[in-house]
Formats: structure tokens, C-alpha cells, sequence
């Protein structure tokens, strides 16, 4: 296992998960307020499902062995 | 309706409101088709990192160092045809013009550029191991990993928050056209910037390939 790839990719995650948190927590805020519809949350939910995924294949990519140059 | 819906938009200049017109269906909440290019853009996002995968299980060195050219390339021409080219396309256009630009551009690119910039610089890290160049103590290295934090910083701190920003304005029932057109602009204009870290970036990896 390639561990510190698989720690890098862990890391870009965490951040974007932190930072797209805190956006998606303003959003509930402002659907809470009336302002944005459910469709709003719903299709931010599936956005960040969608980039989980991303950083899920490119994790897999930490568990091969590189190959050697020719 | 709900009470906000029966309130003016907040933000949207006289002018812009004037230039938009009634709103229409997709003026109001998330625009129709946003789901539909979301999808898009996942479904081309994928490749890359899918095709990561395929080169390293298949030990390929052949693939693993298309997709790192591959990638590094489209992510580099995307960020210069953004800075260069639509810049200055936006810029022609009026307020009403560049908002629906806004809307279709932002879920076309959502997943593409995160997944182009990933697997560009996973794949990257991956042949320069591959290669035995990857020595934390060569400044060339180091040169690399600093312009690749700057290029995440961009994008983490600057890009994806903007096109969230810009995904739950759309959402809003009174969208803030203003505030959707004045992101978007400055995440082409900060493509602008990437494309200028990526020249920089790409003259280190000459110089790695050659030397």
C-alpha cells in the first residue's frame, strides 16, 4: 500500500468535506429560512456524494503498486 | 408560495432585472437541466481517476504516463481557454447573459475539473516514483509541490466554494443574479491564475522529463 499517497488523498477529502460542509450547512440555514427549495439541498447532497466518489477511486489507486518505468 | 417568495430579490440591480425579464420557469430554484449536466459532468469525471486505476492494476507505465499527460494537459488548456478566451467572452456579455452562462457552466464543470486536477497530480506523484525522481529533497520536487498546494488552495478555498455559492443562489427562489454572475466571473479570472501556476508547473516537468 502506498500510504502516503492514500494519506494525501485522505487529507484533500477532509478539506473538502470540511469546506463543502460548511457551505451545505448555510444552505439547510437558508432552506430553514425559506429562501432555497428542497431541490436546492437535494441536488448539493448528491453533489457531494458525487465527489466522495472521485477521491473513493482515486484512494483505490493507493492500494497498487506503481510500475516501473521501461 | 412561500412569504420570501412575494419579496423583491435582494441584490439583483434595476437594470438586471429589467434586462432578465419575467422569470420564467427555470428562472425560479434550480434551473431544469442542472441535474442533467451534473450527471454529465460525473460521468466524464470518473474516467480519469477510473483509468488511474487501470493503469496501476494493469502496471502499465504506458497508461499511467498518458493519464498524467492527458490530464495535466486538458485541466492546463481548460484554465488558459477559461482566463484567456471566456474572460473576455463574459465580459461582452450583459449581467442576464453571463448568469445563464453561470448556470450551465457550473454543473458542466463541477466534477470534471476537481477529478481533471486529482488524478492529474495523483498520477503525477505516482510517476515520478515510478520514475525514482521523487525526492522530497530535490528543489525541483519542491518547486513541483509548491505550486501544486498553491493550484489546491485556489481550488479548495476559492473555486469549489464559489460553484457551491453559485449551485444554492440557483436554488434560491429568488436567485441573486448579481451575486451568481460577480462569482462565476471571478472563478474564470482565477482560472486565469491557475493557468499561469500550470505554465510554471509544466516548465518543472519539462525540465524533470528531460533531466
Amino acid at each position: 500500500m502506498n500510504g502516503a499517497a492514500l494519506g494525501a488523498i485522505i487529507v484533500l477529502a477532509a478539506a473538502f468535506l470540511a469546506i463543502f460542509g460548511s457551505l451545505y450547512l448555510g444552505a439547510v440555514r437558508s432552506q430553514r429560512r425559506g429562501e432555497l427549495d428542497e431541490a436546492g439541498v437535494r441536488i448539493l447532497r448528491w453533489a457531494v456524494l458525487g465527489q466522495l466518489c472521485i477521491y473513493v477511486v482515486l484512494a483505490l489507486t493507493a492500494f497498487f503498486s506503481v510500475p516501473p518505468a521501461p | 408560495m412561500t412569504s420570501i417568495g412575494s419579496v423583491p430579490a435582494i441584490g439583483v440591480p434595476d437594470a438586471v432585472a429589467a434586462s432578465s425579464g419575467p422569470p420564467g420557469p427555470s428562472a425560479v430554484g434550480m434551473p431544469p437541466y442542472t441535474g442533467r449536466l451534473l450527471r454529465w459532468s460525473f460521468a466524464i469525471g470518473i474516467v480519469p481517476p477510473a483509468v488511474l486505476v487501470l493503469a496501476l492494476a494493469t502496471k502499465s507505465f504506458f497508461l499511467l504516463t498518458f493519464i498524467h499527460v492527458i490530464t495535466g494537459g486538458t485541466w492546463t488548456g481548460f484554465d488558459l481557454f477559461m482566463g484567456l478566451v471566456m474572460s473576455r467572452v463574459l465580459r461582452s456579455l450583459d449581467i442576464a447573459a453571463r448568469v445563464e452562462v453561470a448556470k450551465r457552466l457550473t454543473p458542466t464543470t463541477f466534477f470534471i475539473l476537481p477529478s481533471l486536477a486529482g488524478t492529474a497530480i495523483t498520477a503525477g506523484i505516482y510517476l515520478a516514483q515510478a520514475e525514482g525522481k521523487f525526492d522530497l529533497g530535490s528543489p525541483w520536487i519542491i518547486a513541483t509541490g509548491i505550486v501544486v498546494l498553491l493550484l489546491t488552495v485556489q481550488g479548495f478555498g476559492i473555486f469549489m466554494p464559489n460553484s457551491v455559492r453559485i449551485f444554492i443562489e440557483l436554488g434560491k427562489v429568488r436567485p441573486d443574479t448579481a451575486k451568481i454572475a460577480r462569482l462565476n466571473m471571478r472563478n474564470i479570472r482565477l482560472a486565469g491564475l491557475q493557468a499561469a501556476f500550470q505554465l510554471g508547473i509544466i516548465l518543472i516537468m519539462a525540465h524533470l522529463a528531460v533531466y
